[in-house]
């Protein structure tokens, strides 16, 4: 993942001092008004990939500044369904940045994967869907979607598939990616218990020829219950994570969505 | 010499001058309320300390001691509500002491107002003042510049205007302690759920004129669900490129060595798995 | 016969009353003075012939280009003006490199035969002003037998300047598509090994070219999912027309 990552704080201070007060004309100099439009919504996401399923995960918190706007904002779209429920949709699609920027990529995303399935008389691939969400992304170099995508699903092999991206279209296949507001508290955790990192054979001799442990394929049950923690630490110490979280479990047979509470403080 | 050291301004100006940013102070984001009622005054605050959007302390102590009559909730720049609190609560012994009589809030509040009035805002502590004296029971709030307010409920910090909210709604006049303590206990807890700065638990100061009462996370709506998984490490896990044992003799050569029964260990016990 | 026609054949978007369009009907006549183009399939692969009109003891038979790759896994053969399948091929070729950089897989020949079909019915008058002006102001006089190996297996497509495709087992278009065409209702089975295809095919295009068949006035091609699109070397052409010159 490349940078245009920065985070940036919340703007809203409950401090107010002279200096942020606004320059006044009599400074002499022009004043320039400028219009952003970006906004940071918080929140996080999560994915990880199994040898026969994907699990793509994320809170349901919307934040602006120090304000929640709701609860209930899934970041987390089924991807080339038929009707309002995403029918027989087998790609997710976690948003997690700009919230609007998000709506935006995940409409044009579900069109273009629609379009392919009446050009082509067959359904996308993750595989092709990766491929195109770069192209989504790229195609806005200089004036992005300001979002970290994670594109999840099953490909051609039945193996679990996971794509993570940066916010113009440079992308990757990974076993493991966090996102977000709360990714740099949540991907040493999951490079920890997903990759193994930094484990080493407790019974092999001390000394740098210790062998590291080799990551084993992990099984449904033992996801779901690292992305719960993952998510339940992650609300403790990032004010941004919270209200609900979201799980989505992609299959051979289709998508299975999760839902539970998380602190609301 | 005594006050602050400005000895490294000039330096930090030209640092900051070539872009070097100025260093995150723990900030409480925070609510944190009074009010008054028949018979004393009531002031409380959630605990959660920020750096950024990141939690710093999940349980931290806003409520600070002045006098044994008088506290003070603080907001702002954490160092700056405890340096300050502190500074005055000596300087208030010590008036107590060559006066000999009861310190009052009103005295309190003017030396914070003059305190921080004196450096201009830079000083970030936004303090809600309350306690009783011989001239009856009495709740202040202190701004970071130096301007006071005298009101029968009061709000600050970030998560003021949730707390503010709840009092708009519920506060009325003459309530005994127990409406008080109530009405306040919502306050905070709709800045702890409502703000995003406030979280944790609740923490309330009764203040009668005969005794305080500091009820210590009297709320606590935020505790951590069980995790699914055990992260015990099997030892042996961690690769260790060398070892030396250094004995408690051969340490005792450069301090002095004593042993501490373990669960008297002082400080506050470290959050880990059981 | 054509006096009927001519006030309705000049607009070439204008219907006739027996809701004919005649300059698209004309178009197809164009390509039945093309010279033979045959593909066969079979489930190895499919193969394409061409015959080439050797018109000069002097012309360069190598530079007769009726056989020509659209990508790795799809080619086609043509039949007619052959200027206009310049156009349509290069539409067929941006459109699969389009595919393979957008979704980083090969197209399918069936979406590529759709695609170049679309382009073929872009032509006509438009209004002044009008958003999408027509590109063309008359219809294609080529058609075009599209091969092509991809994910169903191997396939072949006819494409025809009124913008309608079909996919053929074996199909024969130009000018002796008529009797090619009875031959291949004849002799093809579904059985077919690859080098019997292209013995089908030679021995087609022998029955209705009016030159004598050799190595150098025919020109095959084939479509596998090993090799992918290839046109045949001299040396493998000659041991194509040997085979069947030798039975």
């Amino acid at each position: 993942m490349a940078a245009l990552s920065s985070y940036s704080m919340p703007t809203e201070q409950p401090a107010f001092s002279f200096q942020n007060q606004p320059q006044s004309h009599a400074s002499g100099g022009p004043t320039q008004h400028s219009f952003y439009p970006y906004t940071d919504n918080g929140g996080s996401t999560l994915g990880i990939s199994g040898s026969s399923f994907t699990i793509i995960a994320g809170d349901t918190r919307m934040t602006s500044g120090y304000n929640i706007l709701t609860r209930y904002a899934p970041k987390l779209f089924r991807i080339g369904g038929e009707g309002p429920e995403h029918a027989g949709a087998k790609i997710v699609l976690s948003v997690v940045g700009f919230a609007a920027d998000g709506q935006a990529l995940q409409e044009r995303l579900d069109m273009v994967v629609k379009m392919y399935r009446y050009q082509h008389g067959k359904d996308m691939s993750v595989h092709a869907c990766a491929q195109r969400l770069s192209h989504i992304l790229y195609n806005k170099r200089f004036f992005p979607y300001y979002v970290q995508a994670i594109l999840g699903g099953i490909d051609e092999e039945g193996v679990g598939a996971l794509y993570s991206y940066d916010p113009v279209g440079s992308y990757e296949r990974e076993q493991c990616r966090a996102a977000g507001a709360a990714a740099s508290l949540i991907m040493p955790f999951l490079d920890n218990q997903v990759n193994l990192k930094n484990q080493y054979e407790p019974d092999a001799p001390q000394g740098l020829e210790k062998p590291q442990l080799q990551p084993q394929p992990l099984d449904r049950q033992t996801v779901e219950e690292l992305v719960r923690d993952a998510f339940t630490s992650a609300v403790e110490r990032h004010i941004e994570v919270g209200d609900g979280l979201q799980m989505m479990v992609i299959t051979k047979d289709g998508i299975e969505e999760l839902y539970s509470p998380l602190k609301q403080d | 010499m005594p006050g602050f050291d400005f000895s490294n301004h000039n330096r930090n100006l030209a640092l900051h001058a070539q872009g070097v940013p100025l260093p995150k102070a723990t900030s409480t984001g925070t609510t944190i309320v009074g009010c008054i009622y028949d018979g004393g005054v009531v002031i409380a605050a959630d605990t959660r300390a920020t750096s950024g959007p990141i939690v710093a302390d999940k349980n931290c102590e806003k409520l600070h001691y002045i006098a044994p009559q008088i506290w003070c909730a603080g907001a702002g720049t954490a160092a700056d509500t405890e340096f300050t609190t502190a500074l005055i609560s000596s300087n208030l012994e010590l008036h107590a002491l060559s006066t000999g009589r009861k310190p009052r809030v009103v005295t309190v509040m003017t030396m914070l107002k003059q305190h921080l009035f004196r450096y201009q805002g830079h000083i970030g502590a936004y303090l809600v003042v309350a306690g009783c004296d011989p001239t009856g029971n009495h709740l202040f709030t202190v701004h970071a510049h130096g301007s006071t307010d005298k009101l029968p409920y009061v709000t600050m910090g970030s998560g003021s205007l949730a707390a503010m909210s709840v009092f708009e709604t519920q506060w009325k006049r003459d309530m005994n302690r127990d409406e008080a303590v109530k009405l306040c206990a919502e306050a905070i807890q709709a800045g702890i759920f409502n703000d995003l700065g406030s979280g944790s638990n609740v923490d309330v100061c009764v203040i009668t004129p005969e005794k305080t009462h500091l009820l210590r996370n009297y709320i606590t709506p935020n505790v951590r669900e069980k995790k699914m998984r055990d992260y015990k490490f099997k030892r042996g896990t961690t690769a260790v490129l060398n070892e030396k044992i250094i004995t408690k003799e051969e340490i005792s050569k450069y301090v002095v060595v004593e042993d501490v029964p373990g669960e008297q260990a002082v400080g506050e016990k470290m959050e880990v798995d059981q | 016969m054509f006096i009927a026609r001519s006030e309705y054949d000049r607009g070439i978007n204008t219907f006739s009353p027996e809701g004919r369009l005649f300059q698209v009907e004309y178009s197809l006549e164009a390509i039945k003075l093309g010279s033979t183009a045959i593909g066969v399939t079979t489930a190895s692969g499919t193969v394409l012939g061409v015959e080439k009109r050797i018109t000069s003891s002097l012309l360069e038979t190598s530079s007769v280009e009726k056989v020509v790759e659209i990508d790795q896994h799809i080619g086609c053969a043509m039949s007619g003006l052959q200027a206009d399948a310049r156009s349509m091929i290069e539409h067929a070729r941006v459109t699969s490199q389009s595919h393979a950089f957008n979704y980083n897989e090969p197209i399918k020949v069936e979406s590529c035969t759709q695609a170049i079909c679309d382009l073929a019915l872009r032509f006509g008058e438009s209004a002044s002003g009008e958003e999408e002006e027509s590109i063309m102001s008359r219809p294609f006089g080529v058609a075009l037998l599209i091969a092509g190996y991809d994910e169903d297996g191997p396939s072949l497509y006819h494409a025809e300047p009124s913008g309608t495709f079909y996919r053929y087992d074996a199909k024969a278009i130009g000018s002796g598509s008529e009797g090619a065409q009875a031959e291949l209702q004849s002799s093809y089975h579904k059985s077919l090994t690859l080098p019997e295809a292209e013995d089908l095919v030679l021995k087609t295009l022998k029955q209705v070219m009016e030159e004598k068949l050799d190595a150098n006035n025919v020109q095959l091609a084939s479509v596998t999912k090993e090799k992918g699109f290839r046109v045949y070397g001299d040396e493998e052409m000659k041991g194509c027309v040997g085979r069947i010159e030798n039975e």
